[in-house]
């Protein structure tokens, strides 16, 4: 119980609420205030409305905001909108958990073919999987309570996968990129890979507009360990990115546009299985 | 009408979950009970757009949602939807999972967002835990923090799939309070299996069984329906369609023939509900 018996004077309230006092009066006046029964009923009337509210909300937006990862942070410097931001931060596929296993994963395919004589097949094998990878993650399970907010949001799983994705190449190509720089050979190689990982991203959601993402990951990461391993043996270490087979990964990647094309009224129908 | 099915049917695999349900809600909160089973959450998928009818008609809102994907999405933008078990990333803190449903919400200007998110926060009671990771809030809390979701938006469709569980009494009225003030100029359909809650709650009432519509109309009519079937007797009664000793150590006795020396008792929802269901209700898990 409080048995303070001086008041403050109306005056003094009024100078302390038009922010008049000094910090030591002031922090003096506030002590007594919040012991004071009788001050803060008198202080109360004084005070403006909207300028506290307005004040208060500037306190909950400073403990309520969470700050966003570093990348999404670069990537809204780059440009992206605040609202996918904030979308794309709650992405499994892009959490650092996911992206230091990404590295690892480059980092041990790069230094196996730096200690391989003559062979490119470990990086060739890993860094255009990491991509196709992100992807079949990005689009969550189907079966995850949380996305059964997305299917019947306006904003639509279709545009939130199709968001993750880019986030999901965004993030990752660069990086792997970089790890190709250390490739032996010529200097094309480095860029070459980009090639089977851009058109393998189209086939796996085409696939996966089919058969869903959890079989459609596996069944692209297959078939391509069987084109970089057939390889080894008998074809030279960069068959697998040589131009003849990059213009079939182009080819490939049109059809499986032209199918995503088609099947885009399909997987924006109510319950449609994505 | 904001909900019209017309003879909708749903199955999954060899089930039939749906068999040509009639049903049309105005503004008003609408109750629908039913064991497990009958068809409740189906119902309600098909209400949120979650899933499509086999057969049938659906008009929301007043669209057809099945006309292409602009008349969805301007179903979408005016619905809310919590459904029944709803999972929530472990890291996210309960303003951050809410802010990210309002932008696929399409809250996209940040100031707006954030003061709607605050306002259900605030409607949910639910403003000192704003900060704290879902992963560390109570069961109670966190079915609060899905009902939260439901509301941003002030929608014109309140779809909620059991939205009492997990709640104490005291939550569960605070639950009915904000509900009775969306229900003004909305339509709330919930489900649930708490018959308190309904007649506490809910102008009409849906009973639904085997996928099927049992009973659709005011809470008054489905107790009147019981009069003159519920008795106070002093032994167990045979015959009954559901019986048991009451705390006074009489039996009450639902359905059957009239027992012996029986006084009449005055109905209750629960009485009524399940005699509607009728000698399937015996056995209903406890």
């Amino acid at each position: 119980m409080s048995t303070t018996t001086w008041h403050a004077d109306p005056a003094l309230l009024q100078a302390y609420v038009a922010g008049e006092l000094d910090a030591v009066l002031s922090a003096s006046l506030e002590r007594h205030v919040e012991r004071c029964p009788e001050c803060r009923g008198a202080v109360r009337p004084l005070a403006d409305g909207p300028l506290l509210d307005e004040a208060w909300a500037g306190v909950r937006e400073r403990v309520e905001s969470r700050p966003l990862p570093a990348a999404i942070r670069l990537a809204q410097r780059l440009g992206l909108r605040e609202p996918s931001a904030v979308l794309l931060s709650a992405a499994a596929s892009l959490r650092l958990a996911w992206l230091s296993s990404c590295l690892v994963a480059l980092g041990f395919a790069t230094v196996a073919t730096l200690m391989s004589e003559d062979r490119l097949w470990p990086f060739l094998l890993v860094a255009p999987l990491i991509p196709v990878l992100g992807v079949a993650a990005a689009y969550g399970d189907a079966d995850d309570p949380f996305e059964a907010l997305a299917v019947t949001a306006p904003y639509g799983r279709t545009r939130l996968v199709l968001l993750r994705t880019v986030g999901v190449l965004v993030t990752t190509l660069p990086v792997a990129g970089l790890f190709g720089l250390f490739l032996p050979g010529p200097a094309w190689i480095a860029a070459a890979w980009f090639g089977p990982a851009l058109a393998m991203v189209p086939v796996l959601m085409a696939l996966a507009s089919f058969i869903g993402p959890r079989m459609a990951g596996p069944l692209v990461t297959i078939l391509w360990c069987g084109v970089v391993l057939g390889a080894v043996r008998e074809l030279p270490p960069t068959w697998p990115i040589e131009a003849t087979q990059q213009l079939v990964y182009v080819g490939l990647a049109l059809v499986a546009l032209a199918v995503l094309a088609a099947r885009s009224v399909h997987t924006r129908k109510i319950g449609a299985a994505l | 009408m904001n909900v019209e099915l017309t003879a909708v049917d749903k199955s999954y695999g060899g089930t039939q979950a749906l068999r040509g349900v009639d049903l049309t809600l105005g503004t008003g909160i609408t109750g629908l009970l039913g064991p497990n089973g009958a068809g409740k959450t189906t119902l309600l998928r098909v209400v949120a757009t979650s899933i499509a009818a086999d057969r049938g008609e659906v008009r929301l809102l007043g669209r057809d949602p099945h006309a292409g994907h602009a008349e969805l999405t301007r179903v979408r933008r005016s619905l809310g939807y919590l459904p029944q078990e709803l999972g929530y990333p472990s890291d996210m803190t309960t303003f951050g999972f809410l802010e990210y449903v309002a932008v696929l919400k399409e809250w996209n200007e940040r100031r707006a967002r954030r003061h709607e998110v605050r306002r259900v926060l605030d409607l949910v009671g639910l403003a000192e835990q704003s900060g704290k990771r879902i992963a560390k809030l109570s069961g109670g809390q966190r079915r609060r923090v899905g009902l939260a979701q439901a509301l941003l938006g002030n929608p014109r469709l309140l779809v909620l799939d059991e939205p009492t569980t997990g709640l104490d009494p005291a939550q569960r009225a605070t639950l009915r309070r904000t509900l009775s003030v969306v229900a003004h100029e909305s339509t709330v359909l919930l489900s649930t299996h708490q018959t308190e809650d309904v007649a506490a709650l809910c102008e009409r009432v849906v009973v639904l069984a085997d996928g099927e519509v049992r009973f659709d109309g005011t809470v008054v009519d489905l107790v009147a329906t019981a009069v003159g079937q519920v008795w106070l007797a002093d032994h167990e009664v045979p015959g009954a369609v559901m019986t048991w000793r009451t705390g006074t150590g009489r039996h009450r006795v639902v359905g059957g023939p009239h027992p012996p020396g029986a006084e009449p008792a005055e109905p209750t929802l629960e009485d009524a509900y399940l005699l509607m269901l009728g000698p399937s209700a015996a056995s209903l898990p406890a």
